[in-house]
């Protein structure tokens, strides 16, 4: 495929070019609690940013969505499915967050095919760029999601100094930039996005060792480790589990979700709803009469690390992929790498 | 259907928010109107039946002796009793006062103490069965309906009990004990509002109650690691639902 450089300074032209056909969504503040927001001018856009607060799985899988509408009258039962089919362009998405999403592509499409993910998914273009700047809570070498991008994207930008590095990962890419007068990239472009992903990966300071992780944690169940962290003292100056759900809402390869309806006041219409959950929550593992399979805080926060481990039934589509969104967010400070090592063994609590 | 469902609205002590939260239901009240009769609301109607309820929804919570009566009458002319918004579940705000020996917060107001006669506060509860809840101070109106039209349904209703934290990070909030080191009660505090305060960078003071399993002395040392001190704590988990079974160890008892 084909590679250019754009000079920073010039990089509302390549905006302005995407914009002509899509809906743009990029980072909009910077740092580590930034957000995916519209973009409509070259201002909005900060590149510069560590992480987001939810990441661009809103975008196919949103918090809260409508299925479809449906409709009992005469003894006539219709449905109106709700199709979003909006052109969007995401960019800046950085290379864990890549990855989360082709995690979910493959969820949403091996054993069953979600139209709703699907229809909105075919209908994006990912603009992603590889990271120069690690958030202090990103783990993605070791998950082998980062901190570059090797496939996935339909553009790659690499920040080189004055300039970005423009690769083209699809002919969606490819057309994109058609027209825009991009300058061919050269080899000593190669040579600096090289040795700046290198800096890069010097850089992190976290790491997971998952050699073997989704086995280990599957003959740990009944480690103490998963007591303290639901009621106890927690691991390495974090405080217990306060089940507040926040590091899977906020996980991109978490895709849990609940189905209900809403009726109308008129009682004769209504619409079906699909809204985010966590097992990290109680009433996820309810059943009919109340009862309720993970009623244990430890059961749950077990649940989910296991499930980011690898090592739940949602195997590697719903593994982690380092980003360390849940880290930054969890207000008891409670961290999965330091949880791997307690259940290695190489770890005191 | 038959005869329309009768539905009777009673205050006790609270600030009468959760009624006019129905009121407020203005876009869709004769819709309401059309479903159910609202029988009893001396807040908004002359007339008033007093023969029987299919639903009630009691306000506030039970502060003296003859509200105990009162509300054991109620509940016996009603099929399906709903303790409405924080004062009828846990006796909320008004509770506050259960921390202050009783004469001393008689006299704070009365002059001459003789004249009144007090109670702890306490939710509804404590007196009489509750057949439904509705969390919030006041009770949310999106709730409310809920409730109203699963009782027509015949359905339940669907009132999740997770904490504040998931709606605030629904609405892609950063947040704020994480990353503006504030006191947010959030993590023990059941949904409902749609995170309006976090949304707004306020932390949440805990109105709609505690969620359906708080972890409250995680939060508490969390509080205290930022910085906060034991009164402040206390006050935090006095403020709503002190005297809930959640709150009360780390609200002071
Ligand atoms: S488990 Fe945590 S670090 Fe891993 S992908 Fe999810 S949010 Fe990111
Ligand atoms: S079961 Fe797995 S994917 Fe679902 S919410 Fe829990 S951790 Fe996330
Ligand atoms: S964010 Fe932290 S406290 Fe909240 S559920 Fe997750 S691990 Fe528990
Ligand atoms: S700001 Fe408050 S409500 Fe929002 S996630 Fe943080 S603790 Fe929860
Ligand atoms: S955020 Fe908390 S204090 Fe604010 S309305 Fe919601 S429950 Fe009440």
């Amino acid at each position: 495929m084909n590679s250019y450089n754009i000079e920073k300074k010039d990089m509302n032209i390549l905006l302005d070019r995407f914009l002509e056909d899509y809906k743009v969504f990029g980072p909009t503040r910077p740092g580590a609690d930034s957000t995916f927001d519209e973009i409509t001018s070259i201002k909005q856009l900060h590149l510069d940013y560590t992480s987001t607060v939810l990441p661009p799985k809103k975008f196919f899988h949103p918090p809260k969505e409508t299925l479809f509408s449906f409709e009992l009258k005469n003894d006539k039962f219709t449905t109106k499915e709700s199709i979003q089919d909006k052109k969007i362009l995401i960019l800046g998405i950085h290379p864990c967050d890549v990855h989360a999403i082709l995690k979910l592509d493959k969820f949403f499409s091996t054993d069953f095919s979600d139209t709703y993910y699907q229809n909105r998914r075919k209908n994006t273009v990912l603009v992603a760029i590889n990271c120069v700047e690690p958030s202090e809570h990103s783990f993605c070498s070791s998950m082998g999601t980062g901190p570059y991008l090797d496939e996935g994207y339909d553009i790659l930008l690499t920040d080189i100094g004055t300039k970005y590095l423009v690769e083209i990962g699809s002919k969606t890419g490819q057309k994109l930039v058609e027209g825009v007068n991009l300058r061919k990239a050269t080899e000593t472009d190669f040579h600096e996005k090289e040795r700046r992903l290198k800096l890069m990966e010097k850089k992190i300071k976290k790491f997971m060792n998952t050699t073997w992780l989704p086995r280990i944690a599957r003959e740990n169940l009944d480690h103490e480790v998963w007591l303290d962290l639901g009621e106890h003292g927690g691991v390495d100056g974090s405080f217990p589990c306060l089940s507040c759900g926040s590091c899977s809402l906020v996980c991109p390869t978490c895709y849990c979700y609940d189905v209900y309806d809403t009726m109308d006041l008129s009682l004769i219409s209504g619409t079906r709803n699909r809204e985010l959950d966590s097992c990290q929550l109680l009433e996820y593992g309810e059943v009919a009469l109340g009862d309720n399979f993970r009623r244990d805080r430890k059961d749950r926060i077990r649940h989910w690390m296991l499930c980011k481990f690898g090592a739940a039934a949602g195997g590697k589509n719903s593994s982690c992929v380092g980003c360390g969104r849940c880290i930054r967010v969890c207000p008891s400070k409670i961290d999965l790498t330091e949880v791997a090592k307690v259940i290695r063994g190489g770890k005191q609590r | 259907m038959n005869e329309k469902p009768k539905i009777a609205i009673f205050k006790f002590t609270g600030c009468a928010g959760c009624q006019l939260e129905f009121l407020h239901l203005e876009e869709i009240f004769l819709d309401i109107l059309e479903l159910f009769d609202i029988s009893y609301w001396v807040m908004v109607k002359r007339d008033n039946d007093e023969t029987g309820w299919d639903i009630s929804l009691v306000e506030g919570g039970i502060s003296t002796p003859e509200e105990i009566e009162e509300i054991k009458q109620i509940r016996m002319k009603t099929k399906f009793l709903v303790a409405f918004g924080d004062c009828a579940i846990g006796g909320c705000i008004p509770s506050i006062r259960n921390w202050t020996p009783q004469l001393d917060a008689e006299s704070q107001v009365y002059r001459d103490t003789s004249v009144i006669q007090s109670t702890k506060v306490f939710g509804i509860g404590e007196y009489v069965k509750v057949d439904a809840i509705l969390k919030g101070c006041p009770a949310h109106r999106d709730t409310i309906v809920e409730l109203l039209k699963s009782a027509l349904l015949e359905i339940r209703p669907r009132l999740r009990q997770h904490p504040v934290c998931v709606e605030c990070k629904f609405r892609d909030n950063a947040c704020l004990i994480t990353s503006k080191k504030m006191a947010c009660m959030g993590p023990v505090t059941s949904a409902g509002c749609g995170a309006i305060c976090p949304s707004l960078g306020r932390e949440c003071e805990g109105c709609f109650g505690p969620m359906s399993n708080p972890n409250t002395s995680a939060l508490a040392s969390i509080f205290k690691d930022l910085g906060f001190n034991e009164k402040d704590i206390k006050r935090k988990f006095r403020k709503y639902a002190g005297m809930s079974p959640e709150f009360r160890k780390e609200a002071g008892h």
